[in-house]
C-alpha cells in the first residue's frame, strides 16, 4: 500500500517535471520565432530543414533490399519530412541545436570567486520554480484501478504560501548570480533584479491575501473546483477579480524579470546584467528558469482567473480518466495562451525606466492591491 | 527514527556550523539561509505547514535577503584572524556551561502532549486561524499593532527632509 503510495508520486513528479520542461521548451520556440514574426524577420528555419532521404540505407544485397526499401519508406521518409517541417518552424535549432551548443562549450567562472557558489546561481534561479510545480493541480481527480489520482505532487493545505515562498527563495539564484560575478554589470544586474523581485511580491502577496479571502481556501485544487459550473463562477468575474488579475499579470511580469521590465538584463547599459559571466548551460539554465516562470505565472492566472481545467457551458463527467485528460488538455491550452501573450508583451512594449519601475511597484500596484483586499472583503462580507 | 529527521539534522547542524566557522561573512550568511530552510524542514514534519512556509517566507525570504543585500554593498573583507581578548573568553565560558546544563536536563526529559491537538488538526491553517482569532486575539492584534508601529517608525527614521532651493534653485 504504502509501496503504490511512493510509486504514484514519483511518477507525478517525474510527469509534473517533464512537463515543467515542456512548456519551458515551448516559451523557448515561441520567444525565437514569435519574436522573429513580430519584428518581421524569417527567424531560425535552417537546422534540419534540408534533410533528405537520399542515398540512405542504399545497398546492393538482393536480399537486404526489399527490407530497405521498407524502412526507406515507411519509417526514414516520414521522420525525416517530420524533421525537416519542424526544421522549417525552427524548432530543431532551439531545442535541439541551441542546448548542444551549450553543453559543448568551455565552462567559464570568473577569477577570484567560489566556483560552488559560481554553480550554485542557476542552481537557486531554477529549483524553486520547479519546486513550485508541486502544488499546482494539473487535472481533475480521476480513478484508476480502483485508486483516486489526485494529478497534484503534493497536496498541501497551504499551497498558496508555497507559491510564495518558493518564489522569495528564487531571489538568491540572482544574488548569487550578482555576487560571484566579481563584475559591476553582475553585481548592479543582481541589485536591480533582486530589488525588482522584494518590490514586487508586496503587491504579489496583499493579491494572494485577497484571492483567499474570496475562496476561502489556500489549497490550489479546492480554487479551481470553486469556479465549476457556469462562467460566472470563474474568478475574473467574481467581485474585483479583474482588479486582481490585472495587478497579478503584471506583478508575473515583473518577477519573470521580462517585459518592459527587464532592466536587470538591459543589454544596452549592463550586458546582460547578473548572469554576464555564466556560460554554456548555467547561462542557458537562467533561460530554463525564466521561461519556467513564465508558464508557473500562466498557470497559477489560469487557476486564480480561468476556471482552471473548467470549460464554459460543458461540465465534464467526474472520476473519469479522459475526462481528466481533457480538462487537462483546457487547463493547458489556457496556460499556453498566456505564455505566448506574455512573449508577445515582452517583444511589444519598450523598456521603463527604473524609477519609473519602482513608483509602479510602490505607488500604483501596492495601494491598488491594499484598496482590493478591503473592497474584495467588504463584496465577500455582503454576498454572505 | 525518521530518515528525513536524520537528514535535516545533518544539514541543520553542519549548516550551524557553517555560520560560525566560514571565514567569508556572505558565506556564513548563505549557510544561515540553509540553517533556516533545515529549520523549516522540522516544521515539516511535524505536520506544521503554515509555519513551515511562514518560516521560509519570512527569515529565508525576506529578514536574509536584507542581510546578504548589506554584505553585498559594505563590500566586507575576510574577517581578521584575533585572539579572543579575557573578556570574551569568560562570558563565552558561561554560556557554554549554562547551554550544557540546559541540554543535559533536556535530554531524556519526558514532554507532555495533553495540550496538544490531534494529528488530523495540527499545523492546518483553518485550525491555526480559528485558534489565533479566538483564544489568542489581544496578543495576535498587539503584536499587529507593535509591527505597524515599528514599519511606521521605520518609514519615519528613513525619510529624508527635502532640503530648501536656496538662491537660483539650485539645491545644495
Amino acid at each position: 500500500m504504502a509501496g503504490v503510495g511512493v510509486l504514484v508520486l514519483f511518477v507525478k513528479g517525474f510527469i509534473v517535471q517533464q512537463l515543467t520542461l515542456g512548456l519551458a521548451s515551448f516559451c523557448t520556440w515561441v520567444e525565437r520565432k514569435g519574436s522573429a514574426l513580430i519584428q518581421d524577420r524569417v527567424g531560425a528555419n535552417r537546422a534540419g530543414a534540408f534533410f533528405e532521404v537520399g542515398d540512405l540505407l542504399k545497398t546492393d544485397n538482393v536480399l537486404l533490399q526489399p527490407i530497405a526499401f521498407v524502412v526507406r519508406t515507411l519509417v526514414l521518409a516520414p521522420t525525416l519530412a517530420l524533421v525537416r517541417f519542424l526544421g522549417v518552424l525552427g524548432v530543431i535549432n532551439t531545442l535541439l541545436n541551441d542546448a548542444l551548443k551549450a553543453l559543448l562549450k568551455e565552462d567559464f567562472i570568473p577569477e577570484g570567486t567560489s566556483p560552488f557558489l559560481h554553480a550554485m546561481g542557476p542552481f537557486m534561479a531554477v529549483a524553486p520554480v520547479f519546486l513550485a510545480y508541486a502544488v499546482v493541480p494539473l487535472a481533475p481527480d480521476f480513478v484508476v484501478a480502483g485508486y483516486t489520482i489526485r494529478p497534484q505532487v503534493v497536496e498541501l493545505n497551504a499551497g498558496l504560501l508555497f507559491l510564495l515562498a518558493m518564489g522569495s527563495l528564487a531571489v538568491y539564484g540572482v544574488i548569487l548570480a550578482g555576487l560571484t560575478g566579481n563584475n559591476k554589470f553582475s553585481l548592479l544586474g543582481a541589485l536591480r533584479a533582486s530589488a525588482q523581485m522584494i518590490s514586487y511580491e508586496l503587491a504579489m502577496g496583499t493579491t494572494f491575501a485577497t484571492l483567499v479571502l474570496v475562496y476561502g481556501s489556500l489549497d490550489l485544487y479546492e480554487i479551481v473546483m470553486a469556479q465549476a459550473g457556469s462562467v460566472m463562477n470563474w474568478g475574473i468575474l467574481h467581485g474585483t477579480g479583474i482588479v486582481s488579475f490585472i495587478i497579478l499579470f503584471v506583478v508575473g511580469m515583473a518577477e519573470t524579470k521580462r517585459g518592459p521590465f527587464d532592466m536587470p538584463e538591459s543589454e544596452s547599459e549592463l550586458v546582460a546584467g547578473y548572469f554576464t559571466e555564466y556560460s554554456g548551460m548555467k547561462f542557458l539554465l537562467f533561460w530554463l528558469g525564466e521561461f519556467a516562470e513564465i508558464a508557473l505565472f500562466s498557470l497559477i492566472l489560469t487557476i486564480f482567473f480561468f476556471g482552471g481545467w473548467h470549460i464554459p457551458f460543458v461540465s465534464l463527467p467526474e472520476g473519469v480518466w479522459w475526462a481528466a485528460l481533457v480538462g487537462h488538455a483546457v487547463l493547458i491550452g489556457k496556460v499556453l495562451f498566456f505564455c505566448v501573450l506574455q512573449i508577445v508583451i515582452r517583444w511589444t512594449l519598450p523598456r521603463f525606466r527604473y524609477d519609473q519601475l519602482m513608483d509602479l511597484g510602490w505607488k500604483i500596484l501596492l495601494p491598488l492591491s491594499l484598496v482590493n483586499l478591503v473592497v474584495a472583503a467588504v463584496i465577500e462580507l455582503s454576498l454572505k | 527514527m525518521n530518515i528525513f529527521f536524520i537528514l535535516l539534522s545533518a544539514i541543520a547542524l553542519s549548516s550551524a556550523l557553517g555560520v560560525i566557522l566560514m571565514r567569508n561573512p556572505i558565506h556564513s550568511a548563505l549557510c544561515l539561509i540553509v540553517n533556516l530552510v533545515a529549520i523549516a524542514g522540522y516544521f515539516a514534519l511535524l505536520n506544521a505547514h503554515f509555519l513551515a512556509l511562514v518560516q521560509i517566507i519570512v527569515y529565508a525570504g525576506a529578514i536574509m535577503v536584507l542581510v546578504v543585500f548589506v554584505l553585498m554593498l559594505l563590500n566586507s573583507k575576510l574577517e581578521e584572524q584575533k585572539s579572543a581578548g579575557l573578556f570574551m573568553l569568560v562570558v563565552s565560558s558561561v554560556f557554554a556551561v549554562m547551554f550544557i546544563v540546559h541540554m543535559s536536563k533536556i535530554y531524556g526529559a519526558e514532554f507532555s502532549t495533553s495540550g496538544v491537538a490531534s494529528a488530523s488538526l495540527q499545523g492546518t491553517v483553518a485550525n491555526l486561524g480559528r485558534v489565533l482569532f479566538t483564544q489568542y486575539v489581544f496578543s495576535f492584534e498587539a503584536s499587529a499593532v507593535l509591527l505597524m508601529a515599528a514599519i511606521v517608525g521605520a518609514a519615519m527614521l528613513a525619510k529624508t527632509t527635502p532640503e530648501r532651493p536656496r538662491g537660483d534653485g539650485e539645491r545644495v
